[in-house]
């Protein structure tokens, strides 16, 4: 590992018309011509500062230079996060380590961060937030309660994104309070909204399931709904828990819709993740998820790990520009989606989009085979 | 999960009841029961011979038929019917076929006799299609009548094997039988497992339980009331690996062996608790590398219907988190297709490892076979052995049965349904031993 690490200059005028661009402008060829080059770069500099990504490069016999399309990319599984050390840059280039709760396991992903990746990654999020926000700054609304962007707690899906939309923000109102482990309505809060911000330009956030769960049937209980001029929604997380409740997709959107005094189209559902921060896939009109040209999105076959035909149900990888300090480039999920077309939604987005199917269940032994250990 | 449970169907589905093939809507086992206990009569009074006749046809029967010889795991069933098989299997349970068909004299003062235990409940774990069916063949080798609840994904397969019997008659010492007797006497169903109430009464129904899963099943079904005389038969979850030694390895055969080996880990995709999840490879002149490029032919050999067979979402995870751990460790590797087809991890840890499924198999670099025994419990099935010496194979043999495993067989074998089975003979417990007496002075 060499003592200093050469300059990156890799693509940088590149990506920075990337960040600048608007993020669904270019078509999908384009999009991959401009984006390999980058990555290309970013990989050896990656197998330069850290032996681990090195071998995992050496022992599948993988030469950079012969990659041509984004699928030949080798990508890493989300899990690797929290096991192995991912960090592409110098050591002492870190500025800070990101710890994800995650949903399984317990173990935390760790995401290295330094003060290149931390600004792409807000410039990424400005610049996905203005094709729907426009270039305002507006109120923001947090469907959850002010803890949960403590700094004394672990980050986790939900911090990732009050964090992340907190960025067009000009003041930030949490709705809801936590007492002793229970969520319930800010009701002084609330009352303030209603009586002083419904006519201001104002979007939030909620994870889905806590806005459907906790949020939704509180002010159903108390009769209260907002009439906001302009309000836009953007929510994510906890389907597998809505689809066992029943709960589909629009009837989400419809029923919100109507508590925020909107439109169901302003209820924007979103895919993203922590070891992804920056990158969000918003649902357009039409309900895909977009692409934005720092990123790419391929869905892999559960058994070739091929891309899918457009149609198909695969793991989700995402792929990205933006981290000089971890391997980003390409992370495998454990989420399953389907591709839905390309560069012709009828929203007028160009690029991939994608629907998200759900989360991959968790295998459990079948049948008599078994753990080794013996039970006492 | 196993109390009652909101939204859990109390309905028991029957496919086959009485030799009929309809599917009906039970609430409770009663006239399935009834069925099973009138028609078992007629079972019991078959002679052994004219039973394993009946069955020696089926097996033919069904290889004759393309439209069942093509399912999973059906040619094996036609070997395993094959009347010098069941009469092996029957000498080694019961030493002698004849008691199953009257009082027989032996070394005692007294005549005994092996009598059916009466109905057997069958619980079928899901790993593997035909589990169900050797689990029938062993209840009608102890002439017991049979109420079988399967996976419901099992079903067809198994009753497309079962439909050939009626057409079966075997002639024993000038009688005619017939397969209906037999069919007659076994009821297949499906009801929800997690409904306790209906587990119950198919618990309380049986004469015999014999229960295959793993280990949370296993539990749960051993917990539920039956009746005082009634006998449970686990086959319980069960782990089983391989371990070869230098002479092995360094002899003409081995990649033929290899073939044999990398079908054991193929077949059932690896969910049987006779598939092998680690090989340990004694050191020999062959790099560990060079061993694992042989496997990896090996594999790319196998039929295209045991390399792709379909996986979850979940498994799919689980395999590509596998090889992404063993490429980015020190002193690990892994060596794989593009595809989940199959898996090699490498490294050098002495231990066995938790279970992949899906074609994985660890391989392991040893200094000699003997680190392997410690190694060894109770919870070890099958030992896949390639030990050329036959002292050095008896001792490594008895050592690992002593501290729990079951089954020491060779590469290409570990899934041949040979009794005993996990240790324990089955139709012999399906069976109970009764004597008679002779009167004072009269000649045994």
């Amino acid at each position: 590992m060499p003592e200093t690490e050469p300059v990156r200059t890799y693509g940088a005028t590149t990506r920075e018309k990337l960040l600048t661009q608007a993020p669904y402008a270019s078509e999908d060829r384009q999009k991959e011509e401009e984006l390999l080059p980058i990555i290309r770069e970013q990989l050896k500099t990656a197998r330069r500062n850290n032996r681990q990504i090195d071998d995992f490069f050496t022992k599948q016999g993988i030469d950079i230079e012969t990659i041509q399309k984004p699928e030949d990319v080798p990508y890493i599984p989300v899990q690797m996060f929290k096991h192995f050390d991912l960090r592409t840059c110098p050591e002492q280039e870190i500025v800070k380590v990101l710890q994800s709760s995650g949903t399984t396991g317990g173990i935390p992903s760790r995401i290295p961060l330094d003060k290149a990746t931390t600004i792409n990654q807000i410039k990424a999020l400005k610049s996905i937030l203005s094709e729907y926000l426009g270039k305002n700054r507006k109120i923001f609304l947090v469907i959850d309660h002010e803890g949960i962007n403590s700094p004394k707690l672990a980050f986790s899906a939900r911090t990732a994104g009050v964090r992340g939309l907190s960025i067009y923000a000009k003041k930030t109102f949490y709705l809801l309070k936590e007492e002793e482990g229970k969520l319930s309505l800010n009701m002084p809060v609330i009352r303030d909204i209603v009586e002083n911000y419904s006519h201001e330009d104002v979007y939030a956030f909620g994870f889905t399931y806590i806005i459907w769960t906790v949020f939704y049937e509180q002010l159903k209980k108390e009769g209260i709904q907002f009439t906001f001029d302009n309000f836009t929604l953007f929510h994510g997380g906890g389907w597998k828990k809505m689809q066992d409740l029943a709960v589909s997709k629009e009837t989400f959107s419809d029923t919100i819709a109507e508590v925020f005094g909107t439109r169901p189209d302003r209820i924007l559902d979103f895919y993203g993740m922590a070891e992804q921060t920056g990158i969000i896939f918003v649902d357009c009109e039409q309900g895909n998820k977009h692409v934005p040209c720092f990123s790419q999105v391929i869905i892999r076959d559960l058994f070739t790990l091929e891309p899918c035909d457009i149609g198909k149900t695969g793991l989700i990888e995402v792929m990205s520009v933006l981290a000089d300090s971890y391997y980003d480039q390409a992370v495998l999920t454990e989420d399953l989606g389907v591709q839905i077309g390309v560069d012709d939604c009828p929203c007028g987005r160009k690029g991939r989009y994608f629907r998200f199917v759900s989360r991959v269940e968790k295998a459990e032994l079948r049948g008599c085979g078994d753990t080794f250990r013996e039970s006492r | 999960m196993w109390g009652y449970v909101p939204g859990v169907s109390l309905m028991i589905t029957c496919y086959l009841k009485e030799g009929e093939f309809e599917e009906n809507q039970y609430q409770d086992f009663e006239e399935i029961v009834r069925s099973v206990n009138i028609c078992r009569e007629a079972l019991a009074a078959m002679p052994l011979d004219a039973i394993i006749k009946i069955l020696d046809a089926l097996g033919k029967n069904v290889l004759k038929k393309p439209e069942i010889n093509t399912l999973p795991g059906v040619s094996y069933i036609s070997l395993w019917l094959r009347r010098e098989n069941l009469d092996r299997i029957c000498k080694v349970n019961y030493s002698d076929k004849r008691y199953l068909d009257g009082f027989c004299k032996n070394e005692t003062n007294v005549l005994m006799m092996a009598q059916p235990r009466g109905i057997v409940c069958h619980w079928i774990a899901a790993n593997m299609p035909t589990l169900g069916f050797f689990s029938i063949v062993q209840a009608v080798l102890s002439k017991n009548g049979s109420m079988v609840k399967m996976p419901k994904e099992y079903v067809p397969l198994i009753l497309s094997i079962l439909r050939e019997l009626p057409a079966i008659s075997a002639e024993y010492e000038g009688t005619t039988y017939s397969g209906k007797t037999v069919l007659a006497a076994i009821a297949v169903v499906t009801f929800e497992g997690r409904s306790t109430g209906v587990s119950e009464k198919f618990s309380l129904a049986a004469d015999c339980r014999i229960i295959f899963g793993g280990s949370e099943a296993v539990r749960a079904i051993s917990h539920l009331p039956c009746r005082d005389h009634c006998e449970t038969i686990i086959f319980g979850p069960k782990y089983s690996f391989a371990v070869f030694d230098r002479d092995y390895i360094e002899s003409d055969g081995f990649k033929k062996a290899l073939d044999a080996f990398v079908k054991d880990v193929a077949v059932f995709n690896q969910m049987a608790c006779s598939s092998p999840h680690v090989l340990f490879l004694e050191k020999s002149r062959y790099p560990h590398e060079t061993v694992v490029s042989w496997m990896s032919d090996a594999f790319e050999r196998l039929p295209a219907a045991l390399l792709n067979q379909e996986i979850s979402s979940g498994l799919s995870a689980n395999i590509i988190n596998a090889r992404a751990r063993y490429l980015l460790s020190d002193g690990k590797n892994c060596v794989a297709p593009r595809d989940l087809g199959w898996t090699i991890l490498i490294d050098r840890d002495v231990g066995l490892e938790e279970p992949i499924q899906g074609k994985c198999i660890f391989t392991k670099e040893i200094d000699t076979v003997d680190e392997i025994i410690p190694l060894v419990n109770h919870k070890i099935q099958a030992v896949s052995i390639g030990i050329l010496d036959p002292k050095k194979r008896e001792a490594f043999a008895r050592q690992v049965t002593s501290r729990g495993a079951d089954r020491i067989v060779v590469p290409g074998t570990m899934h041949d349904f040979i009794l005993p089975w996990d240790g324990i003979m089955t139709l012999n417990r399906l069976v109970r031993w009764v004597i008679l007496r002779n009167n004072p002075g009269s000649q045994v």
